[in-house]
């Protein structure tokens, strides 16, 4: 089975961005450099409080400097554990496995001029991508929307480091991002879109509204689009097991917590390995993995987002 | 040349009684991009005679893979020192990095990341250490494309040809590598490939003669002796051919560093080992013509199987 290799870390110092965002500062436990990474990448962080808590976090830090990784965590407000942990348990000292550094939302190589619009906690994967543009000097700009300027996480740092490449958006000005910038783009340039779902889906179909290739067009969710109703279902394996999915729990969870070794990595949708075969009923996909014929075959599954459209799935494993 | 002699060490690529095309492959257990045989000195001559005297067919490179290099530099500096210890060492103060290559008696400071260190790129210079070909890919705008390589051990394919060509472009050749959708599957698989987690694979095929060097651009020299092999000379003149490729995602540029390290095996050394000589003999007896063409043995099948035929049924383990 695939299982990734984790690094031992631990929280080398704790800052207070704003009322809602901590930043922390990781570093090998053995004083050992930590792998580079590229513009956009993230790593997963393996909490063991009671249940194991692994969570996806973007590296805000440098991407050559590999005496430490910084990430930041907001405090949601429908937090299952993971950032209340960060925030109302992490000290610095404490000590934690991450994953190596993985990119699911690279910056393009062929783009001639990148765009990046941020809302809120959005900001984070754009910092080591701009880190990278920057040190190539390739042309970026910044669109980033926030509630208030206090709420506005990195704004010293942005406007200390890239002081002519953002516009901020606050709402308690009554300001906000417009589709309509995405007109002002030459030809060649890419967008890249981060923060809540609606701020991604309207953009995005801005964007191909206007007639941007879809290859032109990148987006990082954090959490995997969910279904509006989430309902129950149930899955047979191949010895004849039964395992039921409760309504607010993932097919992955509910293999894994009847004891079978079920694949998985990134645990939103982006990576594939969780996948299995299903031999019988119809799939309701909600990865961006698989292309869409792949989906229509109805014959593999992403665990870790995919439920069910019937009331039984029969896997092949 | 024999440039196996070791049973034990040879990396004996079938399982079962069948063969075709899959992705076989498997999680590293020891995470090492290359390694050191016993044939290390003779090997590493030969590869430097190639890359000074046929440098267009052995390295190219394209000039946005200057900071992938730089990693597989590294990548395969720190696995040979803490392989090898005996062998190799490297010190690294900041960017001064001095590497001691102690088989060959070669000690090379340089800055690391640095323009003008060496005489040629950084792949070029690691890949005059290694017995492994060493092969970048680069990940970029939802594809990946071959964009610089050091090859020296081709099986029958030519590194010139296919730089800059995305992985389909690359396996289009193999028959029915699209149609069983295998194309899609193999390049989803590289895609998601991760950092800290590497993999291997073993790909085989047969050859007449023992030559290492393979190219497609000197298949005039070494593509005549499959015309010459009877059930008579298969044992000393056909070799099996295994290549261990090993697969390691590069995390500063998120490109991929596939590693080939190429070992020769004569059938007559294959069969001393009664229990491969079966299971070969039953392989290639059932194996689809598509295949042998495609892996350049239809011209003489039939001779290597009299030949295996012959020692199964003598029972003679030679």
């Amino acid at each position: 089975m695939y299982k990734e290799k984790t690094i031992p870390v631990y929280v080398k110092a704790i800052e207070q961005e704003n009322e809602f965002i901590r930043r922390f500062t990781l570093a090998s436990v053995n004083e050992e450099l930590l792998p580079k990474f590229s513009g956009g990448a993230h790593i997963s962080t393996y909490i063991e409080h009671g249940e194991l808590l692994v969570r996806q976090y973007s590296l805000t830090s440098n991407p050559d400097d590999t005496k430490h990784y910084q990430i930041a965590v907001r405090l949601s407000d429908t937090s299952r554990g993971g950032s209340r942990y960060w925030h109302e348990k992490m000290k610095v000292g404490d000590q934690l496995q991450i994953s190596y550094p993985k990119n699911h939302f690279p910056l393009s190589f062929k783009a001639k001029h990148h765009v990046f619009y941020a809302a809120g906690i959005g900001i984070t994967p754009f910092l080591s991508m701009m880190n990278e543009l920057h040190s190539r000097g390739s042309s970026f700009e910044l669109y980033y929307a926030s509630k208030t300027e206090e709420a506005c996480a990195f704004y010293d740092f942005l406007q200390e480091h890239y002081p002519n490449q953002y516009r901020f958006y606050f709402s308690n000005k009554r300001e906000r991002i417009n589709s309509s910038s995405l007109e002002e783009h030459p030809i060649g340039t890419h967008v890249y879109f981060c923060g809540p779902e609606s701020f991604i889906s309207d953009l995005t179909e801005s964007a191909y509204q206007l007639g941007y290739p879809p290859s032109a067009v990148h987006t990082e969710r954090f959490t995997p689009p969910q279904p509006k109703d989430m309902q129950p279902f149930n899955v047979q394996l191949k010895d004849g097991t039964l395992v039921e999915v409760a309504r607010d729990q993932t097919l992955l969870e509910a293999l894994l917590n009847k004891g079978i070794k079920a694949p998985y990595s990134c645990r939103v949708g982006r990576c594939g390995t969780c996948e299995l075969q299903v031999v019988e009923g119809e799939i309701a996909h909600y990865d961006s993995f698989f292309s869409e014929d792949q989906k229509q075959s109805q014959s593999r599954i992403l665990t870790c987002v995919s439920r069910s459209k019937s009331a039984m799935l029969v896997l092949d494993v | 040349m024999k440039w196996i002699n070791n049973l034990e060490s040879f990396p004996y690529p079938f399982k079962g009684s069948t063969y075709r095309y899959s992705n076989n492959s498997i999680p590293m257990k020891t995470p090492l991009c290359v390694e050191v045989t016993p044939d290390y000195i003779e090997e590493m001559q030969l590869k430097r005679t190639l890359l000074n005297h046929h440098a267009e067919r052995c390295y190219q490179s394209l000039p946005h893979t200057i900071t992938g290099q730089w990693e597989i530099v590294e990548l395969v500096i720190d696995h040979l020192a803490a392989q090898y210890p005996d062998q190799f060492s490297v010190e690294k103060k900041g960017s001064k990095w001095t590497f001691n290559n102690k088989i060959l008696e070669e000690k090379q400071e340089f800055t690391f990341g640095g323009e003008s260190t060496f005489p040629e790129e950084p792949l070029a210079f690691i890949s005059r250490h290694v017995q492994e070909d060493l092969i970048l890919m680069m990940q970029r705008d939802g594809d990946l494309y071959l964009d610089a390589g050091q090859l020296c051990f081709p099986a029958n394919w030519s590194l010139a040809f296919n730089l800059g060509m995305k992985f389909k472009c690359i396996h289009h050749p193999i028959p029915g590598f699209k149609e069983e959708g295998l194309d899609d599957r193999i390049l989803q698989f590289l895609m998601r490939l991760e950092a800290g987690n590497p993999w291997e694979r073993k790909n085989w095929s047969l050859m007449a003669g023992d030559r290492l060097d393979t190219s497609l651009e000197t298949f005039d020299q070494w593509g005549k002796l499959r015309k010459q092999v009877t059930k008579e000379n298969a044992g000393e003149l056909v070799h099996i051919r295994v290549e261990v490729q090993k697969l390691f995602r590069l995390p500063r540029t998120n490109g991929i560093l596939f590693t080939i390290n190429t070992h020769l095996l004569s059938l007559e050394n294959l069969v001393s080992n009664r229990e491969w000589l079966k299971q070969f003999h039953d392989i290639l007896s059932e194996l689809p013509p598509h295949i042998t063409d495609y892996k350049g043995i239809s011209l003489y099948k039939n001779e290597v199987l009299k030949y295996l035929s012959e020692k199964l049924e003598s029972g003679k383990v030679v």
